[in-house]
């Protein structure tokens, strides 16, 4: 009796340096032993367990239970589970369990003895990642957003090596060797779509596209955004977004927003993630709103024009009343008894010089009154205050309007368009003359400045009418508000939209130096 | 042909300035031209045997021109030429004592034949 105390308690010792909970009963099921890691992991202490009987003590909440699994056991021998049982402070354990009936020895009865393993930990972490694995899939599948899958490994095998082989600048390497961005293209190979992929790029099936590389989809102006992935990617760009154009299966124009990103645990991988925005109705939307923006100036302009019926035709009529009498002085030069042919190659020059006056004149009514999608190009500011002046030469003379300009040197050019930006000076100067016409005649002056500001060109004109008399009305710029009984009303709304659809703004307010008006446009430059 | 008669030209258009001087050198007249009516009036030297202005120019108009002509007594004729011809400006003219007014763009012989019959009057 002593030596098997002793025994006991050696062996329980040995047991309490196992790190699984080792729980052994007697074939009644009593607890006759219960290591230190069967007390940590159930909160019983041995003295508090032993003795009593298991399947009361720990019964099973989930899994077969113990009654089942302990008739079971004689016939086989052993079994092997996973059940979940509840500790002492009520928390439910998950175990791995062993159980291994050892026969009777001669002289003593036989016994179960149980290794349990307490996986709740790594069960609950496992349910975590399976959560956030359907969250991520249930995202990718269900969001309007196109997803793709991309194995980047192979085109990492192909890249990398450029590297090692002295390639320092891989975007202008890449833009000489369009061959090897189509075999990166090619290489790139595609794990997964989602659903709304299938519907934009116009797969029946996920086999349409996974599997195969990426060639199809991108047409050739859009490689260079491919390039700038490339490049992104082996620099380590945690994300990569651009506005670009690419194939659908049946060859069709997709525009698109186009993003990458890298998580650190993709990057590990070779795993990219790209997302595809379709922004072909957003884009439709903004080219349908500046094609009415661009028709609604270009009515203005014509408006305008129709205002300046008179003064074109005086403008014309001037180079072909000298045209004729030119004309007239050669005929009579040849008439003499000995024709005076230096007269007549010098009418002849004059002739020529006013016909392309003419031509002139035509042209820029021609360009004002044409309808026509608005082009930007680099223009000088200066230049354009002097054309204004120009094609409203003749208005501003019989106004008696002095203009006064003072033109800054140096300005930056402004990328715009020429016949809007036009437009609106002339409405500006037209605007101005009309404020001052019945005011204070003999004062009748249009200043007009140009000069540079933050990022930005402004124009200045200030005219010497009656102004606004420190109240701006609030609607000056919205449609039809006018106080003028002539159609020109109609132009401070559409000025402001033109400046606006260039990024710029247009003010309204009092000259600083007594009563007038000051219209100032700000026109951002080129970056 | 009256050679040794004098014609002002008053236009501020430059090139038809030139025209017409050339135009009425070529019939044989000696023409001057003048920019606008006040640079005309300063030089008032009484060789003038006809003036052909404009009805729009800087400062003084071609037709308040006859009127300042006339303060000063002078009968000289004038021939008004205009590219914006319309009733209004046309009886303007003529109620202010135009010899004649003429349409931009006119015939030669038009301009001529209103100079001979100015200088003839």
């Amino acid at each position: 009796m002593r030596d098997a105390e002793a025994d006991r308690s050696e062996g329980a010792g040995i047991l309490d340096l196992v790190h699984d909970g080792v729980i052994v009963r007697d074939l009644a099921g009593t607890i006759v032993e219960w290591n230190a890691a069967a007390a940590h992991q159930y909160g019983w202490t041995r003295a508090e367990a032993v003795g009593r009987k298991q399947a009361e003590l720990l019964p099973h909440m989930r899994g077969e239970s113990f009654e089942a699994l302990d008739a079971g056991l004689e016939a086989a021998g052993s079994w092997e589970g996973e059940v979940t049982r509840r500790a002492r402070d009520g928390r439910e354990r998950v175990v791995e369990l062993r159980w291994s009936l050892r026969a009777s020895a001669a002289g003593s009865a036989g016994r179960i003895v149980e290794t349990g393993r307490d996986v709740t930990d790594r069960r609950a972490t496992e349910a975590a990642l399976r959560l956030n694995d359907y969250r991520f899939r249930n995202l990718f599948e269900a969001m309007a957003v196109s997803f793709w899958e991309i194995d980047f490994n192979r085109v990492g095998a192909l890249l990398l090596p450029l590297r090692g082989a002295g390639v320092a600048d891989l975007r202008a390497y890449l833009a000489d060797h369009p061959e090897l961005v189509r075999e990166a293209m090619r290489v790139a190979r595609v794990l997964d779509v989602n659903a709304r992929t299938l519907s934009l790029f116009g797969a029946a099936s996920k086999d349409e596209i996974v599997g195969d590389g990426v060639e199809r989809f991108w047409p050739e102006a859009s490689v260079p955004l491919f390039v700038e992935a490339l490049a992104a990617t082996l620099e380590k760009q945690p994300h990569l977004i651009s506005e670009t154009r690419l194939l659908d299966l049946q060859g069709r124009e997709i525009e698109a927003l186009f993003t990458v990103s890298w998580s650190a645990e993709s990057r590990k991988q070779g795993v990219v993630l790209l997302g595809v925005i379709d922004i072909g109705d957003r884009l439709r939307a903004e080219r349908m709103l500046r094609k009415v923006q661009a028709d609604l100036a270009h009515a203005a302009r014509v408006a305008t024009l129709g205002e300046f019926t008179a003064s074109i035709a005086h403008e014309v009529n001037q180079p072909l009343a000298a045209i004729s009498a030119n004309a007239g002085a050669g005929l009579r030069w040849l008439e003499r008894p000995e024709p005076d042919l230096d007269e007549v190659g010098a009418v002849l020059a004059r002739i020529a010089a006013d016909s392309r006056r003419a031509a002139d004149i035509i042209q820029r009514v021609r360009t004002m009154a044409q309808r026509r999608e608005p082009e930007r190009a680099e223009l000088c500011v200066n230049a354009l205050v002097e054309e204004t002046i120009a094609f409203l030469r003749h208005d501003l003379d019989s106004h008696r309007v002095a203009v006064a300009l003072s033109l800054a040197g140096g300005l930056p050019p402004v990328h715009a368009d020429r016949v809007q930006i036009q437009q609106v000076l002339v409405n500006l100067a037209v605007n101005a003359m009309q404020a001052m016409a019945g005011y204070d005649e003999t004062a009748a002056r249009l200043d007009i400045a140009t000069e540079a500001g933050p990022q930005a060109v402004r124009i200045l004109f200030e005219d010497k009418g009656p102004g606004f008399g420190g109240a701006v009305p609030e609607r000056l710029f919205d449609g039809f508000f006018t106080t003028k009984a002539s159609g020109m009303g109609m132009g401070l709304p559409i000025c402001r939209s033109i400046i606006e659809a260039h990024g710029g703004h247009i003010e309204a307010g009092d000259r600083p130096d007594g009563p007038g008006a000051r219209f100032v446009v700000t026109l951002p430059v080129l970056a | 042909m009256a050679a040794d008669t004098l014609i002002s030209v008053v236009e501020d258009d430059e090139s038809l300035r030139a025209a017409l001087v050339g135009l009425l050198r070529s019939f044989g007249y000696e023409a001057r031209g003048f920019a606008s009516a006040d640079d005309y009036l300063s030089v008032r030297d009484g060789r003038c045997g006809c003036v052909i202005a404009d009805v729009h120019l800087p400062g003084t108009s071609g037709i308040a021109l006859i009127g300042r002509l006339r303060d000063l007594g002078y009968s000289v004729p004038v021939i008004v030429i205009t590219a914006l011809l319309g009733p209004a400006v046309e009886r303007e003219a003529h109620d202010r004592g135009a010899f004649c007014v003429l349409a931009k763009p006119f015939e030669s012989e038009a301009l001529i034949d209103c100079v001979e019959r100015a200088l003839a009057a």
